[in-house]
């Protein structure tokens, strides 16, 4: 597991450019964009976007600082949402930032394909990322990149929760050396929402900067254990049906998104379903064949999903599942309820898990009470894909699990 | 006012000096690496949570324990700190039955001091897979769950205090509170 090489970096980086809690958005940009001026020079930088707020916010902030002088690149993974590209197109053409496309999907799919374990595809990716965006920046003549991570980002690499594609640096990655690149991070000690705050300053659109945060992997770390073509199609089209049915859902959760997994299942102990039928009478709780990533005490852990079945009830009332059930079994991180009562299609092979949760700075987060009839809604419009055998709802808080799956 | 807070390495650390400064007082991460004679000029300490076990060796911790066993100031510890600071002060610690991950119910025993104004219970988010017994050692309960005898506790005849569960996440609503009396026993 990646770790800082010593705390006393850490806390020092953390403590130099420490903003105020009042985020003044105005005098923020007049200081990085002075930074970003110094660093640059007069060399090209290049950025990559993903559409997601951060890489957005940075992205208008680099620009505001070197004009032309800054290359903006979208990189094609193959794991982005229906119509992500257009939905980026749109967003950076009113901040005047032209946009290179970087169609290179084979490649990842070629570097992905048939990896398991959550660090070993994150890693993989990360690689592939850089490697690409290094060569891409070089013809371009670029010598810097900028990228918009932020301090959760870095907290959570370092802390070994997991490994965000975007952080380098404070691992100890020598980029300039293994990719080609210096880097530049302006954004590195803002929170989720101070970023919204700058997003907004620097006109990126309202709507754009509300946008459900999508992490750079994208779908990948949405893809629980191996990876194929087919399994991030299902999932691709899972996320539409979530992603329209939730974003109209009063009130709003703060993040939905859905993961997919092999509906492959083995059953849990006498223990866990006892426990868990104190909430829940007669449920069945059975685990699922991938691991998926959590945090207890401070640690990462890759631990069991979870899936109980039995009568209908609004996710609300099942919140307190989680804990009884995780007290029985230590390995468990997650407890997902199968909607519609777990009536599956027979010949379908995927289960969708949906998650939306209440935060606010994603540091902890709470499942959002959405109503079991919308819920049945969603599991109704995905289950037309008859590859989808069950849709279910995630009913675990950060922690013991994350926000994303993997 | 300065209260700086000192990185155990966990994930909230950040988030207790963005808490600080949000109620007014100056704060930043500095190592636990740091010389004792560093902290002459602070009103106060907070030493955050980590991914570490008391039970593996001291050595990770730097200074903390040596500050945590002699200091003239007030000190707070979260978490992993608490753990720390229930050790050092001859409590034990061992790996919880039932550990707590995200929500959970704290119930006060003594009201008066850093609990002031927080309720009889409250909800409160924990992450912690070892927890402190008090097994004689010198010090108060101050709290307590259903799954874990001491959520808060105070050294006996000093304003050292730790707290289980963490104060400094927006899903602890009373975190602020708790924060707001360690700053006022902080200005003496």
């Amino acid at each position: 597991m990646p770790r800082i090489k010593s705390l006393e970096g850490i806390a020092i980086s953390a403590s130099d450019s420490e903003n105020s809690f009042d985020f003044n958005p105005a005098s923020f940009v007049k200081e990085k964009v002075a930074e970003i001026r110094g660093v640059v020079g007069n060399a090209r930088a290049a950025i990559a976007t993903s559409g997601g707020v951060d890489s957005t916010a940075c992205a208008a902030l680099a620009h505001r600082a070197l004009g032309k002088g800054l290359v903006c690149f979208f990189m094609d993974t193959g794991f982005m949402r229906q119509g992500e590209v257009e939905e980026v197109k749109k967003l950076l053409m009113p901040l005047g930032l032209p946009l290179k496309i970087l169609t290179v999907k084979d490649i990842f799919l070629r570097e992905l394909e048939g990896k398991v374990e959550a660090e070993s595809k994150r890693l993989a990716f990360r690689d592939t990322f850089y490697s690409i965006l290094g060569e891409a920046a070089k013809k371009e003549g670029c010598e810097v990149l900028i990228q918009g991570t932020i301090a959760p980002d870095w907290i959570e690499s370092s802390g070994g929760i997991k490994t965000q594609h975007n952080v380098l640096e404070q691992l100890g990655v020598d980029t300039f050396n293994k990719f080609g690149f210096r880097l530049l991070e302006p954004l590195l000690d803002l929170y989720k929402d101070q970023v919204r705050i700058l997003a907004r300053y620097l006109g990126v659109k309202v709507d754009a900067s509300e946008r459900q945060p999508f992490p750079g992997p994208g779908l990948l770390v949405r893809c629980i254990g191996p990876i194929s073509e087919e399994k991030v199609e299902v999932l691709r089209s899972a996320t539409s049906v979530v992603e329209e049915r939730l974003k109209v859902t009063r009130p709003a959760p703060k993040q939905y998104l859905a993961a997919v997994i092999e509906d492959e299942r083995s059953p849990s102990k006498k223990a866990v379903e006892q426990a868990a039928a104190q909430i829940l009478p007669n449920a069945k709780v059975e685990y699922l064949r991938w691991r998926a990533t959590g945090v207890k005490g401070d640690n990462r852990v890759y631990g069991k999903i979870a899936i109980v079945t039995g009568e209908e009830r609004g996710p609300s009332e099942l919140f307190g599942l989680p804990e009884k059930i995780i007290h029985k079994d230590k390995e468990i991180v997650r407890v997902v309820y199968a909607v519609d009562g777990g009536r599956s299609v027979k010949e379908g092979k995927f289960v969708i898990i949906v998650r939306a949760v209440e935060t606010r700075d994603f540091m902890t987060a709470k499942p959002s009470p959405i109503p079991l009839k919308v819920l049945k809604q969603i599991a109704e419009k995905v289950k037309k894909d008859k590859r989808v055998s069950l849709v279910c709802y995630d009913l675990t808080s950060k922690p013991p699990a994350t926000v994303e799956f993997e | 006012m300065y209260i700086p807070v000192v990185f155990m390495g966990g994930q909230y650390n950040h988030l207790i000096v963005r808490a600080l400064k949000e109620l007014g007082v100056e704060s930043r991460l500095i190592t636990p690496n740091m010389k004792v004679a560093a902290l002459k000029e602070i009103d106060g300490l907070i030493v955050g949570g980590g991914p570490h076990s008391v039970n593996d060796g001291m050595d990770k911790f730097g200074s903390a324990p040596q500050i945590i066993e002699g200091a003239g100031f007030p000190i707070l510890g979260i978490c992993l700190s608490h753990q720390l600071i229930g050790k050092l002060l001859g409590g034990n610690v061992v790996k919880g039955r039932k550990p707590e991950y995200g929500k959970t119910v704290i119930q006060v025993i003594e009201p008066d001091d850093i609990l002031q104004g927080v309720g009889k219970e409250f909800v409160a988010w924990a992450s912690h897979n070892d927890e402190v017994r008090k097994d004689g050692g010198r010090f108060s309960v101050l709290a307590r769950s259903i799954y874990c005898e001491v959520e808060a506790l105070k050294g006996n005849g000093r304003p050292i205090y730790g707290v289980q569960f963490h104060i400094e996440v927006s899903d602890t609503p009373k975190g602020k509170t708790i924060l707001k009396n360690f700053i006022n026993l902080c200005r003496g």
